[in-house]
């Protein structure tokens, strides 16, 4: 299957600033990706070379097969952008204001256009600079969503949206992704990217770091394990074990890190009189906090 | 865990330095400072325009009318002008002097310019800090609300007083240089009472919007003491004309300050303290709503939207003349209203001019086979050079507007729906050159009304406002073509950077005997005399050219650069 997004040794530079760096990335067609990466990391700068608002100083990017500097109204066509930070017109009203996009865009399904406003609780008649920052994020959402675009590109959506909304706008992102649609989420909120995306994609300092699904990325990553003995913990044996590290013992609980299979240490455990036995799946955030926390050369 | 404590030793006081007295007066050190900081350009754009406009303008009446005669003749004429512009161009007190010319022509037009100024700086000050929420963290910090208001109003006190300042040494400089004829000296005394009377009429008319913004908000307050302005300035002008008005004369400080002439020798110092306290009031009306009312908390006056089918919301062009519509429109009544005090006023003109022969021979040497003596003579001596720089200045609100869909980062939005770059720079190069016809068809009603007032054919002044379309057009074109190639946030200012040098221009090239080439740089040289019928074909075609050139170079420069945000 053709990626619907494919950057080859994408960089964009500011001058002496740095912007992106060689991003090598492919988005295949139906699926939801997460793209994640501290403020300031380079999410922004690569959806906005992506979308051909800025250019890159090298490389190049491709969706849906169209290069993006050379036909970017081609690609415009078909996808739906929620800038992470946006403005729209402050004398219109929300309803005009999505009305005006959908002239822009053409054949948008009015009755679908109204179920976003229903579901996302907006009412359409204020004006646009009299909404608060959570029901501005709504008018940004119902633009991006109303055309059901073949491929939504979302810089931090979730922005200002309380968390009855938030769960409505998962469901929408599932219901776009059961379409077949693919989804590009950009976030810095792990738990966000945990529940709509099958894959991740890390950047720090302008570099992909890391790429992999969802769940491998965990698996990857380690368990937290803690080990409640009858006697003293035998803090030697475990410490050999391949993968373990960061061993200590308080009393008769000893705590380890686990990386990679924990087998080995089911088995040596099994050889004592255990109290309990806790192993802590590694939430993303953990896991993207080990891949910022720890170096680069393990990432990269 | 108490032992520890107890024996951590005692941290090291860290050495904090306060900010220094330079960065408190001007810079980071307070917000007085930085206040300061953020109107410098407005400080000095301000005083140079005035500094220069007085020594130019002084210089070129010294220049042109050089021996007593020609004073007497001047005299004469301003004489002859019609009760109905006495008032607005100020009174004629010893106008045949320099200073006495100088207050008179330019006298009341100038606390107009630092009036607009004080109103858009203190109807915002605290309003737009407020909307955009840093307010919110200013006034988290140790400072008390009071404060914040005070060293804001502070700092403005001050940039008009520089300005003020600026004023003062310019006329001193002019009545100490020139060598003009007896009776050209102006006094440090004439020179400070007109320093002191301008930043007192301009601080009033601020703290008008001041005090109102706390409670109707930014816009409305700017609204509000445009309108006390504008209304005071026009009833006291028009009192004389239209006696129904006199009753009101008096109620704003154009009507207090009426004997104040000082530029023609005739000071009234008194009347200028009701106009102080009135200010110190007013300030202090908005320090207080502004320390008691909740932050940014504002009840607007409404005001009527657009028809639905005017909004343009069917694609970018129509959305784009939507958006610069309602500017539109008021720039258009603006310049039209001043059209039509002209115009309405052109036959008392005619009359008068027929009595003063020799201004008159003066006037056909400068408009050689033109019937001077018509509507259309009297618009192209008054209207035509203020109307076009009004219509330049139109012309950067215009070009502001729609750059601010990448300034305010709606671009971000439009230019992921399909809708080109092209596209886009031409629509709003569209709706540019549109919004300039508008404001000129606007503009013509309300000439056509002078004229028919007046009693005089329609057409041909009518026709001649168009050269008004035709600048604004060309000013968008160069507008676009900043905007597009460099930076958006430049091509607003740059529009009206450009309409001021022009008027410059074509003001001091003359008085400085500047070469005839260096004038015929002002496009504003080159559109004839078309009040009068004579049309320069130089002109127009350099006006499509710069205003279709500049949307097209624009385009094209758009789509070579990256989107700012």
């Amino acid at each position: 299957m053709d990626p619907v997004i494919r950057t080859e040794k994408l960089t964009k530079a500011y001058g002496s600033h740095r912007g992106i760096i060689d991003i090598d990335l492919e988005v295949t067609e139906g699926e939801a990706f997460g793209f994640l990466g501290p403020n300031g990391a380079g999410k922004t700068t690569t959806i906005r070379t992506l979308l051909d608002h800025i250019r890159p100083t090298s490389g190049r990017a491709t969706i849906f097969g169209i290069e993006t500097t050379v036909d970017p109204v081609g690609i415009h066509r078909r996808i739906g952008y929620l800038p992470g930070e946006f403005a729209l017109y402050d004398k219109l009203t929300g309803g005009q204001t999505i009305e005006y996009f959908a002239n822009l865009r053409g054949g948008v399904d009015a009755t679908y256009q109204k179920q976003l406003l229903q579901r996302l609780d907006l009412d359409p008649s204020r004006k646009f600079k009299e909404y608060s920052k959570g029901n501005k994020q709504k008018v940004g959402l119902v633009v991006a969503l109303q055309h059901r675009p073949d491929l939504l590109m979302l810089d931090e959506p979730t922005s200002g949206l309380d968390p009855l909304v938030q769960q409505t706008f998962y469901e929408l992102i599932r219901e776009a992704k059961a379409e077949g649609r693919t989804i590009f989420l950009s976030s810095h909120i792990l738990s966000e990217v945990e529940k709509t995306c099958d894959r991740v994609a890390i950047i720090r300092d302008g570099r992909l770091v890391k790429v992999d699904r969802t769940e491998a990325l965990r698996d990857l990553a380690h368990h937290e394990v803690e080990l409640r003995f009858a006697g003293d913990p035998p803090m030697g044996a475990f410490a050999v074990l391949p993968g373990v590290s960061d061993v200590t013992a308080d009393g008769n609980v000893l705590k380890m890190r686990v990386s990679g299979s924990i087998t080995p240490v089911v088995r040596e455990a099994a050889k004592y009189e255990l109290l309990d036995f806790v192993s802590r799946e590694p939430s993303l955030e953990e896991t993207f906090l080990a891949q910022y926390g720890r170096g680069t050369a393990e990432a990269a | 865990m108490t032992s520890e404590v107890g024996r951590r030793e005692a941290p090291i006081a860290p050495t904090i330095t306060g900010p220094s007295l330079r960065s408190r007066i001007f810079g980071f050190g307070s917000i007085y400072g930085k206040t300061m900081r953020d109107s410098r350009r407005a400080v000095i754009a301000t005083s140079i325009v005035l500094g220069l406009l007085l020594i130019g303008v002084s210089f070129t009446i010294v220049q042109q009318f050089n021996t007593p005669e020609s004073r007497q003749e001047l005299v004469n004429v301003v004489a002859a002008v019609p009760a109905i512009l006495q008032g607005l161009a100020g009174k004629a007190i010893n106008v045949g002097s320099l200073g006495g010319y100088l207050q008179y022509k330019y006298g009341t037009f100038l606390p107009e310019i630092t009036s607009i100024w004080a109103i858009i700086a203190l109807s915002g000050s605290l309003a737009i800090e407020a909307r955009r929420g840093s307010m919110e963290f200013v006034s988290s910090t140790s400072t008390t609300r009071r404060r914040i208001a005070l060293e804001k109003l502070g700092a403005h006190l001050t940039g008009q007083a520089i300005v003020a300042v600026v004023v003062f040494l310019s006329l001193l400089l002019v009545g100490q240089t020139v060598n003009g004829l007896p009776g050209d000296e102006i006094t440090a005394e004439m020179a400070a009472g007109f320093a002191v009377w301008l930043f007192l009429l301009s601080v009033v008319a601020g703290a008008v919007a001041w005090a109102c913004a706390p409670f109707v908000g930014r816009g409305s307050a700017a609204g509000i003491a445009g309108a006390v302005l504008f209304g005071g300035f026009i009833v006291n002008g028009y009192q004389a004309a239209i006696p129904a008005l006199a009753p009101f004369a008096n109620l704003t400080w154009f009507g207090w300050t009426a004997n104040h002439v000082p530029l023609a020798g005739q000071m009234d110092w008194v009347m200028l303290l009701p106009v102080a306290l009135v200010a110190i009031v007013l300030f202090v009306i908005g320090v207080e709503a502004f320390a008691r009312r909740d932050i940014g908390a504002t009840s607007p006056i409404p005001t009527p939207s657009l028809p639905r089918a005017l909004v343009g919301l069917h694609g970018p062009t129509g959305r784009a003349i939507g958006q610069n519509l309602p500017s539109t429109i008021a720039w258009g009544l603006g310049i039209g209203l001043f059209g039509l005090a002209i115009a309405g006023s052109g036959k008392s003109f005619i009359d008068e001019l027929g009595k003063a022969t020799d201004f008159l021979k003066l006037l056909n040497q400068v408009f050689p086979g033109f019937d001077i003596k018509s509507v259309g003579g009297w618009l192209q001596l008054l209207y035509v050079e203020f109307g076009m720089v009004l219509a330049g200045l139109a012309a950067a609100t215009l070009v502001s507007i729609w750059a601010s869909d990448e300034t305010s980062g709606r671009l971000e939005f439009l230019l992921a729906s399909p809708l080109s770059r092209m596209r886009w720079v031409t629509s709003g190069g569209v709706a540019i050159i549109t919004g300039a016809i508008l404001v000129t068809i606007v503009a013509a009603v309300g000439i056509a009304v002078g004229a028919a007032i007046a009693g005089s054919e329609i057409g041909g002044p009518v026709l001649g406002s168009l050269v008004l379309a035709l600048y604004a057009a060309a000013s968008g074109g160069i507008g676009v073509a900043i905007g597009g190639v460099f930076r958006m946030s430049w091509a607003g200012p740059a529009v009206a950077l450009i309409t001021i040098l022009t008027w410059f221009l074509d003001i001091l090239a003359p008085a400085f005997n500047l070469p005839d080439v260096v004038h015929q740089l002002a496009l504003t040289a080159h559109y004839g005399h078309t009040m009068l019928g004579q049309w320069d074909p130089a002109g127009i075609v350099a006006s499509v050219v710069l205003a279709v050139g500049g949307v097209a170079i624009g385009a094209l420069g758009f789509r070579r650069r990256d989107l700012q945000s």
